[in-house]
């Protein structure tokens, strides 16, 4: 059996006193488009940083396509995309030569030609030879999930990929994560806070609390679940608002 | 990954306005240090003639001119104090532009999500500002000789040019000690004004408080090449006398105004110590930049939850 995209075992962390995530058993199987529910400083983010070897777990082990993420950080980075929230490049660079250069760190043998092909695959082959810094939000998104594909990880990490979209941009943003699951069988975590996107993206959701994950399942299970909820927002809301 | 990092470094400030300002501002200092050498020169001479005249008409012989002997390189001498303004002022900003942006807008994360490593990262960024202030001191050591061929209508000899390239060469490394400090001060600090102002705050304490300290309060100083400070008994000048070996910015100046020939002259091995400051700065800033780079934090580069 393959192992799971992304396995985290009594995964705590914290910065200060404070601990930001408690004890997270979290299992994310191959294929999934996973969402990450949560309010602001519950815990997302460092989740993710952990998940792509940007921070070391204070306590408990995280693998990602089997490798453990500070063991194995190199074996992790080969399979994983990551698209920060409030995506910037390199504002004196064209697209292209942004996706070059990020194809080279990921040791993509001809960077060219894959930017060009992550552009091309995305529709946004017109952007290539322009600037960043002419780019407005929706176009600079676009570049940024291009250079999270680049290298065609296994798993795709996105943290707040809506935020500052307009509603074509979310829609466009949509089917893109649509694609890449469909047609190229990546695993996305994606973290968010719009909770229509995930209900029409996401396969299994995750509901985290002030570090604790509190919930986690399909969201076909969720709504068999929370059969007299009238959307998901109102399911996310009974989940927080239960005693952790 | 280190020529891929540097070669993205290269590439970033070539289309930076502030740092080709400042470039352009070199060059075009190096040609005017030649303009204003040959000016003196020719005022210097002029007077002689005209007091040669004069000394004729009184029937008293004239003595040679004293200035016949001086070296072809003293009309760069200007280039020993714009090197330390101006240079080192562009190599703060290449430094400062070298991490910023990966600081302040967050690529640091999308980096070190790849198979880089930070020493890989560090090497290259330490690589391309090498490479960038070694081009710019190439241009720099062409536009000197142009110059020099232009005024003294004739080409430089090996041994000149030789000591041309041997002060660019000092110069290179007086430059990467301050591109390595606007390095760390992005590195220390978190916004990106705050290390822009930290960096031109060292840049002024080693340009102008620790030479005025060290050649005994003497207001030309910081800008002048300087001769050893009036000897005297008060404890507090034989203090600053002292000191003065570990001002960076004076020993440059001092050995650079040696290997152009145009200090007072000295053994090969007094002016190498007077190298050791600069080079030495150098490699702890380097040491530094390293740790500090190992141990940032750039999972926090923008904001986190």
């Amino acid at each position: 059996m393959a192992d799971p995209a992304v396995e985290m075992r009594g995964v705590s962390h914290r910065y200060t006193s404070d601990p930001v995530l408690r004890d997270i058993d979290l299992t994310i199987e191959q294929g999934e488009v996973f969402g990450f529910l949560g309010h602001n400083g519950a815990g997302k983010t460092t989740a993710v940083n952990i998940l792509t070897t940007l921070l070391v777990p204070s306590a408990g082990t995280a693998r990602v396509c089997g490798y453990d993420v500070v063991a194995d950080r190199r074996k992790v980075t080969e399979c994983i995309g990551y698209l920060p929230s409030d995506v910037r490049l390199y504002d004196h660079m064209t697209a292209t030569e942004n996706l070059e250069f990020f194809a080279k760190l990921s040791g993509v043998s001809d960077p060219r030609k894959a930017a060009a092909g992550t552009l091309d695959y995305l529709g946004s082959s017109d952007l290539g030879p322009l600037r960043m810094s002419t780019f407005s939000t929706g176009m600079r998104q676009r570049i940024g999930i291009a250079q999270a594909i680049v290298h065609q990880p296994r798993v795709l990490f996105l943290d707040e990929p809506t935020s500052g979209l307009d509603p074509t941009g979310v829609r466009q943003l949509r089917e893109t994560i649509s694609r890449l699951n469909g047609e190229l069988g990546m695993t996305v975590f994606m973290n968010t806070h719009l909770l229509s996107e995930v209900a029409r993206v996401c396969s299994t959701i995750g509901v985290l609390n002030h570090g604790e994950l509190i919930y986690k399942d399909s969201m076909a299970k969720t709504t068999e679940r929370f059969p007299n909820e009238a959307s998901l927002e109102d399911i996310y809301e009974r989940m927080e608002s239960r005693p952790a | 990954m280190t020529r891929v990092i540097a070669t993205q470094l290269l590439l970033t400030l070539r289309r930076q306005r502030t740092f080709l300002a400042l470039l352009v501002t070199l060059l075009v200092m190096t040609a005017l240090a030649g303009l204003i050498g040959w000016i003196s020169h020719r005022t210097i001479f002029k007077v002689y003639d005209q007091a040669v005249l004069l000394l004729a008409k009184t029937g008293s012989p004239a003595p040679p001119n004293p200035f016949d002997t001086r070296p072809t390189l003293a009309l760069l001498s200007n280039m020993v104090i714009y090197i330390p303004l101006i240079g080192a002022l562009m190599a703060l900003v290449l430094g400062h532009l070298s991490l910023a942006d990966d600081e302040s807008s967050g690529i640091g994360r999308m980096i070190f999500s790849r198979r880089v490593s930070r020493r890989n990262y560090v090497a290259g960024k330490m690589l391309g500002a090498t490479t960038a202030l070694a081009a710019i001191m190439a241009a720099s050591l062409v536009v000197s000789v142009v110059s020099l061929l232009i005024v003294n209508g004739a080409i430089l000899s090996a041994a000149d040019l030789g000591r041309l390239v041997l002060f660019y060469l000092l110069s290179l490394t007086y430059l990467m000690a301050f591109a390595l400090v606007g390095m760390v001060s992005v590195l220390l600090t978190r916004r990106r004004s705050m290390a822009l102002l930290l960096a031109l705050g060292v840049w002024l304490v080693l340009t102008f408080a620790i030479p005025q300290f060290t050649s005994g309060l003497r207001p030309t100083a910081s800008l002048n090449p300087i001769t050893d400070p009036v000897s005297t008994s008060q404890t507090f000048f034989d203090v600053t006398a002292r000191a003065r070996p570990l001002s960076v910015s004076e020993q440059y100046k001092e050995a650079s105004t040696r290997i152009l020939e145009i200090g007072t002259a000295e053994s090969v091995s007094a002016t190498t110590l007077r190298i050791l400051p600069t080079g030495g700065l150098v490699l702890v800033l380097a040491a530094l930049t390293v740790l500090l780079v190992d141990r940032h934090d750039y999972s926090r580069s923008s904001a986190h939850e």
